[in-house]
């Protein structure tokens, strides 16, 4: 797997986990517990943010391997 | 028995056989017994005062005597009786107003073991062999008295025991950890019935529950139980006990997807070459390192 690939995946299950920390947030009931749960999600959509810039980046260098 | 010999109040109305007239009073001496019982109080049997114990049997003894002497006009049992119940509510009433009433009435507790050395005059007031505190304490889990920091037997006979804080169990408070807080999960399905307000509680609908149960497959027939954690999460026992049931995994699923993105992050921040990017790898593995120690705790319960 070359580097692009290798972020990709990672940006993937990032993606996942957000979705999964905002459908968390959702489901609760206890305030405190949809608080942590939507930081927690607004924090990994900004990492998923940074890492989607640098896949597009990766994808420039390596256009070989753009979509994979 | 002479005939006529039991001059009664029910004998006066009708003629009734002796047989009769003895379950009659029975019955009433049950019925009046039940009722002065429920108001004396619902305090278990544990923690009745020794003066609370003999007033109940006192309580008993007079409703013996209404089947037993049917000579005597009913309110000879029900009489002594309705006394008998009056009194110790009014005396906890007191006991509740005044607080020297309660130490007189209800006694007060006395320190057996205090800052970790036996107070042998206590023992002696109260009593108590050497042997006797090496009991009680046994039966709290304390096999050595060097793990005592403070005893005391209460009003009622028993002795409680705070051990010093370093053989206290471990909680999170004392790790410094910070837990979400617990809230009490709803069974939503009974023997196969939905629980509509149970449902509603948690705030949840039918449509929901179909979703989830569908999920894992199983028919809402075939569920015993079914609780609802505050979650979401769904957890479900069949009939069949050889059928396995996967336990929800989404929550523990997500904390090792972060873990894992986070260890990612980090070893591309060490293969890049590239300045910049490895300061933003090495910052996004920060926050998604700050993001697990935040939501771990609510995500490994």
């Amino acid at each position: 797997m070359t580097i692009a690939q290798q972020v990709k995946t990672t940006l993937a299950s990032l993606k996942s986990a957000q979705a999964n920390l905002e459908s968390f947030a959702l489901a609760t009931q206890n305030k405190q517990a949809k608080q942590v749960y939507t930081q927690a999600a607004q924090t990994t959509q900004s990492v998923v943010d940074q890492l989607q810039q640098r896949v597009g980046q990766l994808e420039k260098e390596e256009p070989t391997y753009k979509g994979f | 028995m002479q005939p006529g010999g039991h001059a009664s109040w029910l004998k006066g109305v009708i003629e009734v056989p002796e047989w009769v007239h003895i379950i009659i009073r029975t019955l009433i001496s049950f019925c009046a017994m039940f009722v002065f019982a429920r108001l004396i109080g619902k305090r278990q049997l544990s923690q009745i005062t020794f003066f609370e114990y003999i007033v109940g049997i006192a309580i008993g003894d007079m409703a013996a005597i209404i089947p037993d002497e049917l000579d005597a006009p009913l309110y000879h049992g029900l009489l002594p009786m309705a006394v008998y119940t009056a009194l110790p509510i009014a005396l906890s009433w007191v006991a509740l107003k005044s607080k020297s009433a309660r130490d007189f009435l209800e006694g007060h507790a006395r320190v057996l073991i205090r800052d970790g050395k036996i107070l042998e005059d206590n023992l002696k007031k109260e009593r108590m062999s050497t042997d006797e505190l090496l009991e009680h304490l046994r039966s709290k889990n304390v096999f050595k008295v060097a793990d005592v920091e403070f005893a005391l037997m209460e009003s009622n006979g028993t002795v409680n025991v705070l051990v010093k804080s370093e053989q206290q169990p471990l909680t999170p408070k004392r790790m410094g950890l910070q837990v979400p807080p617990e809230v009490e999960p709803q069974a939503v399905i009974m023997d196969g019935q939905i629980m509509d307000e149970a449902l509603a509680t948690i705030g949840f609908n039918r449509a929901w529950l179909k979703t989830e149960l569908e999920k894992q497959g199983v028919a809402v027939e075939n569920v015993f139980l079914a609780q609802v954690d505050a979650t979401g999460q769904l957890y479900i026992d069949v009939y069949e006990d050889k059928l396995k049931i996967p336990e929800p995994q989404t929550l523990p699923l997500t904390n090792i997807t972060l873990k894992k993105a986070q260890a990612d992050l980090e070893s591309f921040a060490l293969a890049t070459a590239d300045v910049q990017a490895k300061r933003m790898y090495t910052e996004a593995a920060e926050r998604i390192q700050q993001v697990i120690d935040k939501v771990g705790p609510y995500l490994t319960r």
